[in-house]
């Protein structure tokens, strides 16, 4: 069994290389069948996804993988690996495999830890099932490495910071208040930035939204998007004390929300925090804000800081993670190896207590019937010799399983004592 | 103090004892549920108290406020006294989380200026003492964990101010968590200090007779639980929090290891 895999990735090629190897949704079934119909070809995945475009397969140890893809790409993309050159990447055995695994948890990905390629990988491995294209071997290979992105997931902080800015604005206000539940959110300028940070912050759970703009229609317009309340732009400073967070974005040319207000405000909140977010630039909540106990305040600049340092933490958690996978990937592979020189241990055994059985089944007929002291010691008798025999064989199996040579050794010891194929 | 006159204060402490209910749900829910009923009792608790007051002067034939338990007595009275009429004038509901529970505890103490009988028995005395210390131990725990929770809010607090996340911003708990568990510790140990305290001073009322209150460890330890008071009442009032709530908690915990020291003896009372 020869497992390659081949592909081309953001790492190794640009957009346009990537877009012309991209099989659509609706072409892979045929895709499937036809490089599953190659000769010696066993079994087949295709991941096609905006950042990755990787063929799997498993072929015949007599077969050689590299040129039934080329052949197949050649066939069908009018590009071959060995014409694609640079861009393409090939990974065997034991590589293919941590690659794979590395894939799966997200450590290949343009930012790192982002969950949706383990959800395309699903969907390949569910499209190359229904098309037959899966049976057995590649289906323990790839549900070892859905559950190897899991625990990744689960034990590393890989997927836990947020990497954008209106994403990292939900995770603050997380930060701040626990749950977002029963909190309210006041938009002060309806603008796009606004709006997709308070999208964030509804589906996170915030109850309550309030929209003030200068444009009273598009306070309105807003407020029906999200089941909110517009408010009177003149007197939106009245209602601060309701909002837990407050996203700013207006055009205004000067501060709207001063320190002298906020002292105000917070006084009336009875000390509750209040995150204030200013996304306007000419920036509209005055900067010594912050100063203040118990509000804070995060300009664009602040938010895009919080986002790198996401990025470097979840770099650092990258490093925990590599050495997950190596360890996964060592699990893995000691598992194959068992798998792969386990039937021939088995049929080996299986003929030894045949033989032994037959003859001391031709003795009793002979000699018999033994005493059941005769019997025991018929039995252990026999037993030690056939034990003796496999013993060498087996444990020359097992410790040539997974070497280049273990073919060999398999095929020579299956001859040696005629076990069936 | 008159037999009749003691009746009728420890009437008036019972209804005021709603009024500690009160700001005990007040820390924990954040709203006040129980204002009402505790307002009510808290006037109906006053007329006891005047009733109490009157009974004394005319049993004594004199103004009841020549000792101690007497002028205790006729202070927390003007106190309800005072604050009923302000209520009434301005709806100042937010300082009686202070005040129900300060009156109710100045009247208990006002009720233990009569010596009464010996212990009925040394196991009722002993289990007494081991309740007090008991629920002072639980209450130092809560205490406790208040306090690190807070500096721990502080800490937090910090790098939300600082905007430059590091580690502690990726490790500690959110704001609102630790907010949240600092009411409820906060609260538990109120009610546990509360409920020692009453055992703690009825049970040296008993065993010290009069002179219980002149024990300069009772003294400290009231003045521990005035200060609980206090950081309880700003915590609802004004909403301290971080580093005002911080610094005060863990000033707290310092006059707790006082008051712990002055009462470190206390073991050896049970073998006597």
């Amino acid at each position: 069994m020869k497992l390659l895999i081949t592909g081309v990735s953001h790492k190794t090629a640009p957009v346009e290389v990537r877009e012309c190897l991209a099989f659509r949704e609706e072409t892979l079934p045929a895709a499937l069948a036809d490089l599953k119909s190659r000769d010696g070809v066993s079994e087949a995945v295709i991941l096609s996804t905006c950042n990755r475009v990787e063929i799997t397969v498993t072929t015949e140890d007599s077969s050689d993988p590299r040129a039934i893809v080329d052949s197949f790409l050649a066939d069908h993309k009018a590009v071959s690996p060995g014409a694609g050159g640079p861009h393409f990447y090939r990974h065997e055995g034991r590589d293919a495999i941590h690659h794979l695994f590395r894939v799966a948890a997200s450590l290949d990905s343009m930012v790192v830890g982002e969950p949706q390629i383990l959800g395309q990988l699903k969907a390949a491995y569910a499209a190359a099932r229904n098309a037959g294209a899966v049976r057995g071997w590649l289906d323990g290979v790839f549900t070892r490495a859905f559950s190897v992105a899991k625990r990744v997931r689960s034990e590393t902080g890989i997927g836990q910071m947020a990497v954008s800015v209106s994403y990292a604005a939900v995770e603050l206000a997380r930060k701040i208040f626990g749950p977002l539940s029963n909190r309210t959110v006041m938009i002060v300028g309806a603008g796009k930035m606004s709006e997709l940070a308070a999208r964030h912050l509804r589906r996170s759970g915030a109850s309550h939204v309030f929209v003030t703009n200068r444009t009273p229609e598009r306070a309105v317009e807003m407020a029906e998007l999200f089941q909110g309340t517009p408010v009177d732009y003149t007197r939106f400073t009245a209602m601060l004390p309701e909002a837990d967070i407050v996203i700013a974005s207006s055009a205004a040319p000067h501060y709207i929300l001063r320190k002298d207000e906020m002292l105000r405000v917070i006084a009336a909140r009875r000390n509750r925090p209040m995150f204030l977010i200013d996304i306007a630039v000419p920036r509209n909540i005055e900067p010594s804000v912050n100063e203040i106990d118990n509000v804070f305040l995060y300009d664009i600049d602040d938010l895009q800081e919080v986002v790198n340092a996401n990025l470097r933490e979840r770099m650092k958690e990258a490093e925990h993670a590599e050495a997950l996978v190596a360890e996964e990937v060592g699990r893995m592979m000691a598992r194959l190896k068992a798998a792969e020189v386990a039937p021939t241990i088995v049929g080996l055994q299986e003929q030894l207590e045949q033989i032994r059985a037959a003859e001391v089944e031709k003795a009793r007929r002979k000699y018999g019937p033994f005493t059941p002291e005769q019997e025991e010691a018929v039995e252990a008798l026999t037993r030690g010799i056939i034990n003796k025999i496999a013993h060498g064989p087996i444990s020359e199996l097992r410790s040539h399983a997974g070497h280049p040579e273990g073919a060999h050794v398999i095929a020579a010891i299956r001859k040696a004592f005629h076990l069936q194929d | 103090m008159a037999e009749m006159s003691v009746i009728w204060l420890r009437v008036a402490a019972v209804l005021y004892s709603l009024g500690l209910l009160h700001a005990i749900l007040t820390l924990v829910r954040r709203r006040e549920h129980l204002f009402d009923v505790a307002l009510g009792a808290f006037g109906l608790g006053s007329v006891f108290h005047f009733v109490s007051i009157i009974e004394e002067g005319i049993v004594n034939h004199r103004w009841p406020i020549t000792n101690f338990y007497e002028t205790l007595s006729m202070c927390a009275f003007l106190i309800a006294v005072l604050y009923l009429l302000v209520h009434w004038r301005y709806k100042v509901e937010s300082l009686s989380v202070f005040l129900f529970p300060l009156v109710f505890v100045m009247a208990l103490v006002a009720t233990l200026g009569n010596p009464v009988s010996a212990w009925s028995s040394p196991v009722v005395r002993d289990t007494w003492l081991t309740v007090h210390i008991v629920l002072v131990l639980l209450g130092y725990a809560a205490l406790l964990f208040t306090a690190v929770a807070s500096v721990v809010y502080l800490f937090q607090e910090r790098e939300l101010k600082a905007k430059k996340p590091r580690k502690f911003y990726y490790r500690l708990p959110p704001l609102g968590t630790l907010d949240d568990l600092i009411s409820k510790s906060m609260a538990v140990g109120f009610v546990l200090i509360t409920l020692a305290v009453i055992a703690g001073s009825t049970w040296a009322f008993v065993e010290l007779k009069t002179a219980w209150i002149q024990q300069p460890k009772i003294v400290i330890s009231f003045f521990t639980w005035g200060v609980y008071l206090a950081l309880v009442c700003l915590r609802i009032t004004a909403g301290w929090r971080g580093r005002k709530a911080a610094i005060m908690t863990v000033t707290l915990v310092g006059f707790s290891a006082i008051t712990w020291a002055a009462h470190a003896r206390l073991g050896s009372l049970l073998l006597k």
